[in-house]
């Protein structure tokens, strides 16, 4: 006995929000890379905020996609999604001023490639199917990248492979204590894997609302933002770092605060320590 | 996992279209010449691992008995869980092992990955017996044969009306640990031959010698190796729709289909991660 | 000699520590009634069976531990790499990822129920007070341990992995184990205790999950106690087993044979476990016999 899938209809069309979440998170990332000019990475929280934009997208598009039934869950999609953008996002951040440019190309070409292999050899015949694992892997590829960049200030991958250590009073250059060779990588890829299917995963249903589902994306983002804030302390200047926790922390607050109005808005009732209420079909 | 959907193609066996065939082997092709040009034989040997690794996921995770939400109930035999995690539980335990048997060579690396995932997968289909039997009073039954291939035990007269069988038999046992053992193998591949091309390329690009990169290199080939282990196993588990009793299953028919996924997903992120240094500091 | 010695019992104090981990991972997915029994937790309102349980649906369960776990090591090693000492950092990253876990479930508990407003079950605020408290209690044992363990595995033992990474292959194993072994005892004895023991749910009895207690309506917390009472311990023994294995025979037998030590070992203990639960099985048909219904539902 399994449940079936049901999404509401109406809300923002599917298209318009991707342009908003590629437009939007291709540009967050760009801003980024004016850190060059700045003498600390202060604006690094841009990469975490062009994740926030993917990942809202991304859930619209997890919902068109999964509105088809595919026989293994939600969270399958998050996974083949981030794991083929960690391939696209490690892959782009080695063309230095290009990275954003070439991360989303390759992993278009990779997602497109999983697509057409899901339908015409295992054939999922799903007519969503290439175009939603592409954008998911585009999806999954700005995240991995918008939240390394957020950690160690950088979209350039020698900066993602190189860190600092201190010992004894001195500075030494060290590639263990980076986002790469320290692993923090998946850290970020399970944040952005979780992160990208939750939101529709936790309101499918027949009650299910496209804005409430986007804000619950949103917030997922922000979320993530705050561990990565928090993680960041390790590679980048503690003022940077602490601008990077505060605006997540405020981004937090502000959606969790507003799904929780909108979860509100859409329950049967809202009750605190009631009992059951029969419905008045009978059970 | 959360069972959602019903299976699209319970039925009969499609086989890939032509368009899909075609596809992968231009893919295959193609992204061998490309890592023989980027890597000359080393790169060429190196994605023929990754190649097989990937194919000796998708066809480990038909292996892999797993019921889903109804075998939680009692309702339908094998784990209850998704398929791409719980192979990716096995596969990655493996992965594990044979990261750790690394310094000792290829072939004790890979049988190490191996015997890694099936022990994780025989104590756990182990432990997933006792509670059925001891837990729940319930003895294992299949639902799609009426007789174990191995043992020789007959089911239908075990089956408690009203489901489709329950527990694990031992058939499936056995799969569930060849399929954990494929997994470990190939995901240990896979992280074997990226790290070899790791180790020979940084060194030269960075300056620096071989343990000081030792971290990048195996945070990469790690991430890398698991990445594409996701995406090989969510191919998979589409192909399955989600669950299998295991090998005796008429389901386990289907794995050509992953086989030709697996192999030309491969292929693709293989080359890319192959590739990774060839436009560092192009740009 | 010393070395092995030392080895073994890094070895011990992993196993029983994924042992801790592995039941309070268990424990804490059937209060939130995550993973597969979801499916009847979400199916019954549809029924018209509307309750007072945890719906509480992050993924399943092994992603859902892959996240939090990776977390807990991510944040650890970078309080580390902060130059905070390592028990301290490791519980200061466990208790961060247990917030996020935190969050997470009353997301995903308001963002099920309220999508169930058509069959007119009610958002019980009261469940996110008084049950997310208990499952983030239960799943902070469950990262810290498995932390730990990965900790042990990259400090003491040598393992090349760095610690998130660990995190993340060991986090995802945590959940495949806690879910398979787990998910059955509380999906049928639990959810379905109105069914008959020793058999199937019946497919028609679907969704007609007990919501009412000894003593009023039955909520998350007393799922909890029932877990903990044979899958919780039962998902401990698996996952510290699989670890124990796991490391045993790589650090005591690798010196043999250059390395084949360690393998055949592992052939062994594959074996014996192949073993174990052929004997069970035998003794489960011959115990509760053959069932004497006539078969109809073949198919």
């Amino acid at each position: 006995m399994t449940v079936k899938v049901e999404v509401g209809a109406g809300g923002v069309p599917h298209n318009k929000v991707m342009i908003y979440g590629l437009v939007g998170s291709f540009i967050f990332l760009y801003l980024t890379y004016l850190n060059t000019y700045l003498q600390a990475p202060y604006l690094a929280f841009f990469g975490g905020l062009a994740a926030v934009a993917a990942l809202v997208w991304g859930a619209d598009t997890i919902k068109h996609l999964c509105s088809y039934g595919l026989g293994t869950g939600v969270p399958s999609a998050g996974m083949i999604a981030l794991g083929s953008g960690v391939l696209a996002a490690l892959f782009g951040a080695t063309t230095g001023v290009l990275t954003p440019i070439v991360t989303i190309i390759l992993a278009a070409i990779i997602g497109a490639i999983t697509g057409l292999l899901a339908n015409h050899v295992v054939r999922m015949d799903i007519p969503a199917m290439v175009s939603s694992l592409t954008e998911l892997a585009i999806v999954g590829a700005i995240t991995v990248l918008g939240l390394a960049t957020m950690a160690c200030g950088t979209f350039e991958f020698l900066g993602m492979i190189t860190g600092t250590f201190t010992f004894l009073g001195f500075t030494v250059q060290t590639y263990g204590m980076s986002v790469i060779g320290g692993g923090v990588i998946a850290v970020i890829f399970m944040l952005g894997a979780i992160a990208i299917q939750h939101a529709f995963n936790a309101c499918l249903g027949p009650g299910e609302k496209q804005d409430r589902t986007l804000m619950l994306a949103a917030e997922c983002g922000f979320l993530s933002m705050i561990t990565v804030a928090i993680i960041s302390f390790a590679f980048i200047e503690t003022y940077a770092a602490l601008l990077a926790f505060l605006v997540s922390v405020i981004g937090w607050i502000y959606t969790y605060k507003r799904y929780i109005d909108l979860s509100k808005r859409d329950a049967y009732a809202w009750l605190d320590a009631k009992p059951i209420i029969e419905p008045k079909g009978g059970a | 996992m959360t069972a959602l959907g019903a299976p699209k193609q319970a039925g009969g066996f499609q086989p890939p279209t032509a368009m899909g065939i075609v596809l992968s082997v231009v893919l295959i092709i193609v992204a061998l010449a490309l890592s023989f040009l980027l890597v000359q034989t080393a790169g060429l040997v190196a994605l023929i691992g990754i190649i097989i690794g990937g194919v000796l996921i998708g066809f480990g995770v038909h292996f892999v008995p797993v019921g889903g939400a109804p075998a939680a109930m009692g309702q339908s035999p094998g784990i209850a869980t998704g398929v791409a995690m719980l192979a990716a539980g096995a596969g990655l335990a493996g992965l594990f092992a044979g990261a750790w048997a690394a310094p000792l060579g290829l072939a004790i690396a890979a049988a190490s990955g191996a015997i890694g995932g099936g022990l994780l997968m025989a104590i756990t289909c182990t432990m997933v017996n006792v509670i059925y039997v001891f837990g729940m009073g319930i003895p294992a039954a299949s639902g799609k044969v009426a007789k174990d291939p191995i043992t020789g035990d007959t089911f239908p007269e075990y089956k408690s009306q009203g489901t489709e069988g329950h527990g694990l038999p031992f058939i499936s046992w056995v799969g569930g640990v060849i399929g954990g053992a494929l997994g470990g193998l190939g995901g240990t591949l896979i992280y074997l031959e990226l790290l070899g091309i790791y180790q020979a390329q940084l060194p030269v690009i960075l300056g620096a010698t071989v343990e000081q990169i030792a971290p990048v290199a195996v945070s990469l080939a790690g991430i890398f190796a698991i990445g594409m282990f996701l995406v090989n196993a969510v191919l998979a588990a589409y192909n399955i729709t989600g669950t299998i009793e295991g090998p005796h299953d008429p389901k386990f028919k289907r794995f050509p289909r992953a086989i030709i996924a697996a192999a030309a997903a491969s292929a693709v992120a293989g080359v890319i991660a192959l590739g990774l240094f060839q436009l560092l500091g192009v740009f | 000699m010393e070395e092995i010695i030392f080895g073994i019992g890094i070895t011990a104090l992993a196993g029983a520590l994924a042992a801790v981990a592995g039941a309070a991972e268990d424990t804490e997915s059937d209060i939130g009634s995550q993973g597969d029994p979801n499916s009847q937790v979400q199916l019954a309102p549809q029924m018209g069976y509307v309750h007072r349980i945890f719906n509480k649906a992050i993924a399943g369960e092994p992603p859902a531990y892959g996240l939090w776990v990776a977390l807990g090591a991510g944040l650890a090693w970078a309080f580390m790499a902060m130059q905070i000492n390592p028990i301290l950092a490791i519980v200061l990253g466990s208790a961060l990822a247990v917030f996020v876990q935190g969050v997470y479930a009353t997301t995903a508990y308001l963002g099920r129920t309220a999508s169930l407003s058509k069959f007119e079950q009610p958002v019980y605020i009261d469940i996110l007070k008084s049950m997310t408290t208990v499952t983030m209690a239960h799943a902070f044992v469950a990262i810290f341990a498995t932390v730990t363990v990965c900790h042990l595995m990259n400090g003491a033992l040598g393992h090349p992995f760095p610690l998130p990474l660990l995190g993340l292959v060991w986090g995802i194993a945590l959940g495949a184990a806690g879910s398979a072994t787990g998910n059955p005892f509380y999906g049928k004895e639990r959810q379905y205790q109105n069914q008959a023991f020793g058999a199937g749910v019946p497919i028609a009895a679907s969704g007609n999950i007990v919501r009412y207690a000894e003593a009023g309506q039955r909520n998350s917390i007393d799922n909890g106690f029932f877990s903990a009472k044979l899958g919780g311990p039962a998902s401990g023994i698996c996952f510290g087993l699989i670890v124990f294995f796991e490391l045993w025979r790589t650090v005591v037998f690798e010196p043999v044979a250059a390395g084949w030590g360690a393998i055949i070992v592992g052939v062994v203990v594959i074996l014996i476990f192949a073993i174990i639960d052929r004997y069970i099985e035998v003794w489960a048909r011959k115990t509760f016999g053959p069932y004497t219904t006539p078969e109809e539902a073949s198919s």
